[in-house]
């Protein structure tokens, strides 16, 4: 998996993000009162127009404190009967259908089966999950307020907001039904689907060469687009290699005068990594200290490079490197980005070496390892606990390089001409395994708290909008909560080709990107409508949620726990984007009138 | 507001304005009423008149362009007075895919009862309303006359001390409008208030204690149905036992002629013809009030 963005950690995030709620609530707060009192000023005069606005704030207050959590769940209820009545279990029937002839449309002969299956089952329900969502959440209050049965609801001592809620509740537990349902036939979906096992063709065993005299080696027959190299002991047990991302145990099995070699189901399939990052730092092609490599071009936010056949270095610091957690060796995992600046060898990886090293005694160092990276690919190297130093000297890595704990590993680029693309997150410690199936459900939960936000968002514009323009209003939330990173890219100016005005301009001129627009007064107008849409948008932006954020899918399907922070970060965001959708679903309700 | 006066209306208006917030028509111009607790209150009018919208303004469906609406003291747009009121609506806007169960269990808990008191209450007016063996079923099986019962009974499942009923007789039977028209009453003794519009106006005069007729957005008439009926221009005498020619002498030659005057009073009218000549009367003379107050 290829990080683009670090995740913050929780204790990072929580204070300013509380800090930017509070003060887009309370700016929120007060144009609505400004603007409240505006209207009301103007209708009823200055002072009876700031009566009425007292009011409906003394009323509110009285309304959030008569919240009943029994009405709340009659309405929660209601909604729930609602959706089930629209037919809202269609949406797990075409979900099963989908399932059902994924075979069409998904690679069986990938190399790495696991993730294109779990990626293509989180997506698929991702999908569905968020459209039933839309469905449900914006057409259920305007259909209410046209059929009129609102009239006995509003008539019992119901509180606007226990209308909003409710709803939300309602469409929530439906949705979290649904997506339970989807969860547990998704998981037994990827796990049955990829289970499999090969025949050892008994054929092709051999003395191992170079192996004890009762090794022997040989090969499984094909399954799944695939097959593995087998290794036997003289007991007749053995184990695959890795291939597809997975490897078998091997165990013999007695058949009459025959000896049969049964392999079991894949291993080290579904895994839930957690990482162990360290501090990052680098060197220039000089060897001097420098806070970041190089920029090759359009990937310069996030991960920098080193290049080859120089002094340039990328060196990762690390803490807690113990015998009581690592054991006999050290297992490190990197995805190294591969810029070249000429081809080459394209089917050749490039060559890189690892070096560590005690950091308050950098006398003490290993010798290095080479390695090849193939770009954007899992690189897994086991460290042994008895190393060499450049000298030939044998060395303890947690004795000798790590006394203190902390240890340094060095990156550098053999082949000249050529770079290697790092960040802090590029390179870790595979310190343990969390469990896949928790890590799964950990997935589910981004889906979850977008399911959520789709839904609080949807019942939010119903309580002022008709459904169709609801539903439109809300996909448009999505849409541009979906793409936050490129429209603020846009506002700040650092994507070629301008606003939404100047990309007209140049989709009818059929000019591209980079060409400049001709000086002129057009062009003047042009840009000034940019400046003035780009500020709307990123305003409105600003406000909605970052979509992208809760997406955890890589994880899952790449094989990394989610971080415990990451799904903090998530949860609480959702729960602050609700709390937001509701107060404003409140008032917009509390406004109208609900009969005409 | 005097404690005995459950709903008050104070130059009560309403326009609806279209999208731009350009007027569209005024629903409702200037209304002055009280309804005081314990009587049944009729509001009557042509369709259009104004009576829809003065019960939605009352129950904080609508809210007043000018004038205030009281209810209980409270302003008609304050939730929490809807404790004690119950409300049939013109149409049954009930859950169709809800069975009369769940409906009544579903508005009783709006009303935060606690499950053992809804399901008492529940069994309790489904037996009212003679639904007891169509409970189970949805109500989008149910005949417009089940509905109006179910509907009924969901306006009274807080055993509300004020219940507004739109048209509580329409797409009943004979018997069902005798059966309502007898539950009004029956609530009436109870010490409830209730406020019906009808367009049947026999059910008006058979229930009503007051009424008060709208056309237009305005109110036309307002008062007792008795004294409302009665025609102050003309005398009516009953008598027995008088010879045809004392017939031919009222009222001064019966005691001359040993006559038994068994009755003398005013006439009255029915409510349909007063319906009728007051509406033919604000259309000739629109903005007029029909009759001056001090006359009822």
């Amino acid at each position: 998996m290829v990080l683009e963005n670090e995740p913050i950690p929780f204790g990072d995030w929580i204070a300013p993000a509380l800090l930017f709620f509070l003060q887009a609530a309370g700016i929120l707060a007060l144009l609505a009162l400004v603007g409240g009192y505006l209207i009301a000023a103007f209708r009823y005069g200055p002072l009876d127009g700031g009566d009425r606005v007292f009011r409906f704030l003394k009323r509110g207050l009285g309304d959030l404190i008569a919240l009943s959590p029994r009405r709340v769940m009659a309405l929660a209820w209601l909604a729930v009967q609602e959706s089930l009545r629209r037919r809202v279990l269609v949406g797990f029937g075409v979900f099963l259908l989908i399932l059902l002839f994924a075979g069409w449309f998904l690679d069986t002969d990938s190399n790495d089966p696991a993730t294109l299956y779990i990626s293509f089952v989180l997506t698929a329900t991702t999908y569905l999950v968020l459209l039933m969502a839309l469905f449900l959440s914006v057409f259920s209050l305007p259909a209410d307020i046209k059929n009129k049965t609102i009239h006995t609801v509003v008539t019992k001592p119901v509180r606007p907001g226990e209308i909003v809620l409710g709803r939300i509740i309602g469409f929530s537990l439906i949705g979290t039904m649904l997506l339970a349902l989807m969860g547990v036939f998704s998981y037994f979906f990827v796990v049955r689907l990829l289970n499999h096992t090969h025949e050892v063709e008994v054929a092709s065993l051999e003395p191992l060469p170079g192996g004890s005299s009762d090794q022997r080696a040989g090969r499984t027959e094909p399954e799944h687009s695939h097959r593995h190299e087998v290794t036997l002991e003289a007991d007749g047990t053995g184990s695959t290699n890795t291939v597809n991302g997975h490897w078998h145990e091997i165990d013999p099995v007695e058949d009459g005068d025959e000896t049969r070699y049964v392999l079991g189901p894949p291993r080290g399939m579904f895994n839930a990594r957690v990482p162990e990052y360290g501090e990052l730092r680098f060197r220039d092609r000089s060897g001097a200290a420098v806070s970041r490599g190089i920029n090759v071009g359009n990937e310069w936010k996030y991960r920098s490079f080193i290049e080859g056949a120089t002094l340039a270095a990328a060196v990762w610091r690390f803490d807690g490197i113990t015998p009581e957690r690592y054991g006999d060796s050290l297992p490190i995992e990197m995805t190294v980005r591969v810029f070249r600046s000429h081809k080459g060898d394209i089917e050749q990886p490039i060559r890189g070496t690892l070096k560590l090293r005690n950091p308050r005694n950098i006398g003490i160092e290993s010798a290095v390892e080479v390695f090849q990276a193939k770009d954007g690919t899992v690189n897994p190297i086991e460290i042994p606990r008895k190393l060499t130093t450049p000298e030939g000297r044998t060395i303890d890595l947690f004795e000798d390089l790590a006394p203190e704990g902390e240890l340094e590993i060095e990156m550098q680029c053999l082949d000249s001409g050529q770079y290697f693309g790092v960040a802090k997150a590029d390179l870790y410690l595979r310190a343990r395994d969390a469990s896949f199936q928790v890590n799964f459900i950990k997935g589910f939960l981004g889906i979850w708290v977008r399911m959520l936000l789709v839904t609080s968002l949807g019942v939010m514009f119903s309580t002022f909008l008709s459904g169709p323009v609801a539903m439109l209003a809300t996909l448009a939330a999505l849409v541009l909560g979906t793409s936050t990173g490129f429209i603020f890219d846009v506002a700040a100016g650092t994507v070629e080709g301008g606003g939404p005005a100047e990309s007209f301009i140049r989709l009818v001129q059929q000019k591209n990107v980079t060409v400049q627009l001709e000086p002129g007064l057009t062009t003047d107008v042009v840009k000034a409508a940019d400046v003035v849409f780009m500020a709307v948008m990123t305003s409105v932006t600003s406000l909605l949620p970052d979509f992208g954020q809760f997406d955890s899918v890589e994880y899952v399907a790449h094989g990394y726990d989610i971080p415990p922070d990451l799904l903090l970060v998530q949860v609480l965001s959702g729960v602050g984007f609700v709390i937001a959708m509701f107060a404003i679903g409140y008032f917009f309700l509390r406004m109208r009138e609900v009969a005409r | 507001m005097p404690p005995d006066v459950v709903v008050e209306t104070q130059n009560l208006t309403k326009v609806y304005r279209d999208f731009w917030g350009r007027r569209k028509v005024r629903a409702l111009r200037a209304l002055d009423m009280e309804i005081r607790r314990g009587e049944i209150f009729g509001l009557l009018g042509p369709n259009g008149s104004g009576k829809t919208t003065t019960i939605k303004l009352l129950l904080g469906l609508l809210f007043p362009t000018s004038g205030k609406a009281l209810v209980f003291g409270r302003d008609a747009t304050d939730v929490s007075k809807n404790e004690r009121i119950g409300y049939l609506p013109e149409e049954s806007y009930l859950y169709r895919f809800l069975n009369a169960e769940e409906t009544l269990d579903f508005y009783g808990r709006l009303f935060d009862m606690p499950a053992k008191v809804r399901r008492e209450r529940a069994a309790e007016l489904i037996t009212l309303v003679g639904l007891n063996k169509d409970k189970r079923r949805q109500l989008k099986e149910y005949s417009k006359g089940m509905a109006r019962r179910i509907g009924l009974a969901q306006a009274m499942i807080n055993d509300p001390d004020f219940i507004l009923l739109d048209e509580p007789t329409s797409g009943l039977d004979p018997i069902g409008t005798r059966e309502i028209k007898d539950l009004i009453i029956r609530l009436k003794e109870q010490g409830k208030t209730v406020l019906m519009s009808s367009h049947l106006l026999a059910d008006v005069q058979d229930v009503c204690d007051r009424i008060a007729i709208l056309h237009q957005g305005e109110l036309k008439e307002l008062g007792r149905v008795d004294s409302l009926l009665k025609l102050r221009d003309e005398t009516e005498i009953r008598a027995r036992g008088l010879s045809a020619e004392a017939q031919a002498e009222i009222r001064a030659v019966i005691e001359r002629h040993q006559g038994n005057v068994l009755m003398m009073d005013n006439p009255t009218t029915t409510l349909e013809d007063l319906f009728l000549s007051i509406v033919r009367d604000s259309e000739a003379r629109p903005g007029r009030r029909a009759r001056p107050e001090e006359e009822k």
